[in-house]
């Protein structure tokens, strides 16, 4: 007995080490590289940042421009989102009715899509006319370039629509759930009381889930402040903090680079940590008191209650006028146009404009596309395989270490960091301002993406395990005789199953359509969203068209997978 | 030697001290109860027998070895869900077989002792069904087979019955005293439910706070509390307050408030002493005469309560307080109305005089 006991122990200590190395070495430094350097080389970027010879400050003063308009993009597109996302979720949290695992899907889809496709995919559906502008017969664009602004705001209009449509998913998604996981009872208790569905709404459901509002909120922001694929699209002549870190480094300004992505980073943490301490405390709703007139409480009491018969319809009915536009249009437009552009440009009949002569004429895009296919597959399959080595067991340390919620919680911070600032915290990393280990090219892609594969992976895992009562299992496996070996590979790992397919899936989807970090990693090896980007910088508009479409067909079938594998 | 046995056990959580000092053997072929309330520390103790948890101080010996260190699948010591916990991802055959299976006995022996369980529980029919398929009792019945067949010598069993319907639960345990007894196993079966205990159990440990408040045959349980907290715990009971103001060679005398006066058969009180005196409601009688017994208190009939197979009364006494009876219909039963003034009488041979307790009487019978 003492034998089988030692070895084992030994063996179980030998999986958490490595493990743990692994994480640490592949994920934890990686992460937070950019950080430390910044301080390392701190007189570097103090010279080229704050006193440069020539221009003096001028790159900080770019820094605040860009991280100015980036909050003002973010926050207003959160701002959007909560209006029209607070009424979806409540819909698709407590209504039953035929299409709404659809309309679920159609909400999670812009989390699938490749997003340099779905940027082209929303830019031509807004300034061209084969968009909505040409539905509706004007001729032109509904908007007549990318720079157009909203009024105000000073934020471009169309980099506006995808952000909100970027972001939608995380808050919707999130805040479903909270619903969800509020008891009805409270609700038919309101109601029965004499509340009208609004009031009920104002004064049991919105206290309740202001943890669930606030994460999604939080989610989105991170989300939209780092979005960088779509965006490099569709920004026009504005730069938004991702972006401008993907041109100063291709400029070589790196420390101005590596100075604004541990910004973001800072930020990403500052607004994150808080928000997952707060929403950490379980059960806690918020109060907050007021004391109105009684006189003005009923004139609100009567106004909820006409609302909520009267104005009920269009508090359904618009949210899904947004999904609709924001998800569906563009790519019912990209889709479309593939067509009317597949010969030839059909507004001037050139067959230089046609889809056919740029892929297999002489730009002979089909070729580069061949490549960069090839490279995006090994670099989802390598990045994904080498995460699910990682994530398997370091999703059992989360679980039953003291120390797995901190490994969680940095787990986080892959996810809400901008991809472009992670892209480059790898390249200075690695690369030969670092280690001088890994050259730009696909392996340092590869090493990019393993670095948010494992946290994408690790939560589906956790989702799945925690849902499943694997201790009582486990437990139940060992007075049966199981060593802990044993039940782990008989008992929770067979039930864990559909959570790492799950995982499989998303992180491979994931690598597939990441473009921010990848753009900066990439070096001469070229994957199919960066190569959406060069294809509309190059204006090869057609074939940037169905690269798009092979894009989003392509994560449309990975989707109909999930659904499949996540169905019970 | 005992089969089990727990020396000087402690098991801390944080602040809370779930298990205090358990010492407690169990005999070889025993069905001992665990009976406690929620929090008392039950299932803790039985996860300590099982080897899923390890105890902060203290011994845990199983066929006179010390296993503090031993891992659960070393114990044979089979660990019984109230969930059940069948492995959702495998049939009833699988299930079953897991323990011989990993145990690595030969095909020949699995097959054999999988279907004579199986057979045992008269479930081989289904043992291609999955465990969804099943109904709660079926389950509780597949969990059994997979424990035995495991080859299991204990059986600890968390709330066994506590996931199925009532009616079920009521059928299922004598047949779980029975198969346990047929087979020669061990059990300790952790519960709430004091009915459930003393109907399936040959001794009970009634724990609370994580001490041990009392260890007894059923019988003994009901008919000799030891404390406050048993005597409410098990059966229920009346509690009057008083002073012991006489104690002679056959008995004491108690002053309970307003000038009532009680005889009770314990001697074991000095005079002066503030006492409890506790009378089950069926030991205590109503009539209408002026002297029914020993005992003889005046009251009216508050209210009444129709249990089923008997009647609860609510009777004020001068004293204002209540005191209920309950009487068994049966051919001379005589059916009292409120408002009706009544006399009650009890045995002193039937109560039971604890010392007032420190924290106060409400504290002991308090939330059960």
């Amino acid at each position: 007995m003492g034998l089988r006991t030692k070895s084992s122990n030994v063996i179980s200590k030998l999986v958490v080490w490595t493990t743990l190395g692994a994480f640490i070495f592949f994920v934890l430094f990686p992460t937070f590289y950019l950080i430390s350097y910044v301080f390392l080389r701190w007189p570097e970027v103090q010279l080229e940042v704050f006193e440069n010879p020539i221009i003096g400050d001028e790159n900080w003063r770019q820094i605040l421009k860009v991280l100015s308009f980036s909050f003002r993009l973010s926050l207003s597109a959160v701002a959007f989102d909560l209006v029209f996302g607070i009424p979806l979720a409540y819909v698709l949290a407590r209504k039953r009715f035929p299409g709404r695992s659809l309309l679920e899907d159609i909400v999670t889809l812009p989390l699938v899509i490749p997003t340099s496709g779905f940027g082209f995919a929303t830019s031509i559906t807004w300034t061209t006319v084969a968009g909505i502008g040409g539905w509706l017969g004007l001729g032109t664009g509904l908007v007549t370039n990318l720079n157009v602004v909203i009024p105000f705001l000073n934020v471009p209009i169309v980099l506006f629509i995808v952000h909100v449509a970027l972001t939608f998913p995380y808050i919707v998604r999130t805040i479903e759930t909270k619903f969800e996981s509020i008891d009805t009872t409270f609700e038919i208790a309101s109601r029965t009381l004499g509340a009208s569905s609004l009031t009920t709404f104002r004064n049991i459901l919105s206290p309740l889930s202001i943890p669930g509002i606030f994460s999604g909120a939080v989610l989105a922001l991170a989300r939209s402040l780092g979005e960088t694929g779509a965006s490099l699209i569709v920004s026009g002549v504005s730069s938004t903090a991702s972006i401008a870190i993907v041109r100063w480094t291709s400029e070589f300004k790196l420390a101005t680079a590596a100075f604004m992505g541990s910004l973001l980073v800072v930020i990403a943490w500052a607004i994150i940590l808080p928000a997952e301490l707060y929403v950490g405390r379980r059960g806690r709703g918020l109060r907050i008191s007021y004391q109105l007139p009684i006189s003005i409480y009923r004139k609100i009491m009567k106004f909820e209650r006409f609302a909520s018969r009267r104005l009920s319809r269009l508090k359904d009915g618009l949210p899904i006028v947004v999904v609709v536009l924001t998800v569906i249009v563009p790519i019912i437009v990209v889709l479309n146009s593939v067509i009317f552009y597949w010969s030839a440009d059909p507004y001037t009949g050139k067959v230089q404009g046609g889809v056919v002569y740029q892929l297999f004429g002489p730009p002979n895009y089909f070729s580069i596309l061949q490549q960069a296919t090839v490279t995006s597959i090994i670099v989802a399959l390598t990045s994904t395989y080498i995460a699910m080595c990682i994530s398997i067991p370091l999703s059992f340390i989360i679980e039953r270490k003291w120390y797995g919620e901190i490994i969680r919680t940095i787990l986080k911070v892959p996810l809400i960091i901008p991809t472009s600032s992670l892209g480059l915290s790898v390249l200075l990393l690695w690369g030969s301002s670092g280690f001088n280990l890994v050259s730009p090219g696909i392996w340092l892609i590869i090493l990019t993406h393993i670095v948010f594969s494992v946290p994408v992976i690790v939560e589906s895992i956790i989702a799945s395990y925690e849902g499943s009562n694997i201790q009582m299992y486990e437990e139940s496996a060992r007075t049966l005789g199981a060593t802990a070996y044993n039940a782990i590979e008989a008992v929770s790992l067979p039930l864990i199953k559909g959570g790492i397919l799950t995982g499989f899936i998303l992180s491979f989807t994931r690598s597939l359509g990441e473009t921010g970090a990848t753009f900066i990693v990439m070096g001469r090896d070229i994957t199919v969203p960066a190569l959406v980007v060069n294809m509309v910088e190059a204006l090869a508009i057609p074939a940037a068209l169905f690269t798009s479409t092979y894009l989003i067909v392509l994560s449309l079938i990975l989707l109909v997978i999930i659904r499949i594998l996540t169905r019970r | 030697m005992p089969l089990i046995k727990l020396m000087n056990v402690t098991k801390r959580f944080g602040k809370i001290t779930a298990l205090d000092h358990i010492n407690l053997s169990i005999e070889n072929g025993e069905y001992l109860c665990i009976l406690g309330q929620t929090g008392a520390g039950k299932t803790t103790l039985l996860r300590i027998i099982a080897g899923l948890l390890e105890p902060d101080e203290g011994d845990v010996y199983i066929e006179g070895k010390r296993v503090n260190k031993v891992p659960p699948e070393e114990r044979n010591a089979v660990y019984m869900f109230q969930q059940f916990a069948l492995f959702p991802h495998m049939n009833v055959w699988e299930n079953v077989s897991f323990g011989p299976v990993i145990k690595n006995w030969s095909k020949d022996r699995v097959k054999n002792v999988t279907s004579e369980v199986l057979e045992m529980v008269r479930l081989a029919e289904r043992k291609n069904a999955f465990p969804h398929e099943l109904s709660g009792g079926m389950q509780q019945r597949v969990a059994l087979a997979r424990g035995i067949a495991s080859g299991a010598k204990i059986l600890l069993l968390d709330e066994p019955l506590g996931a199925l319907d009532a009616r079920l639960r009521v059928d299922l345990r004598t047949q779980l005293r029975k198969l346990v007894k047929d087979q020669g196993l061990t059990a300790v079966h952790v519960t709430h439910d004091q009915e459930e205990a003393l109907m399936t159990a040959d001794r009970i440990v009634i724990l609370r706070s994580g001490r041990i408040e009392q260890v007894g045959t059923p019988h003994e349980i009901y008919s000799k509390p030891q404390s406050i907290f048993v005597t409410s715990f098990v059966g229920g009971s009346n509690f009057l307050e008083g002073t012991v103001v006489e104690v002679n060679s056959s008995g004491s005398v108690v002053d309970l408030r307003g000038g009532l006066r009680i005889k009770v058969a314990d001697t074991s009180r000095n005079i002066g002493e503030r006492v409890v005196v506790a009378v089950r409601l069926e030991d205590v009688s109503i009539g209408t005469m002026e002297k029914l017994g020993e005992n003889n208190l005046k009251g009216v009939i508050e209210s009444t309560v129709f249990v089923g197979g008997s009647i609860e009364y609510q009777i004020r006494l001068k004293n204002h307080a209540v005191i209920s009876s309950r009487i068994l219909f049966s051919d001379t039963f005589k059916d009292f109305k409120p408002g009706e003034a009544v006399v009650i009488s009890f045995h002193p041979e039937r109560c039971y005089v604890f010392p007032y307790p420190r924290a106060g009487l409400l504290k002991e019978i308090e939330a059960i």
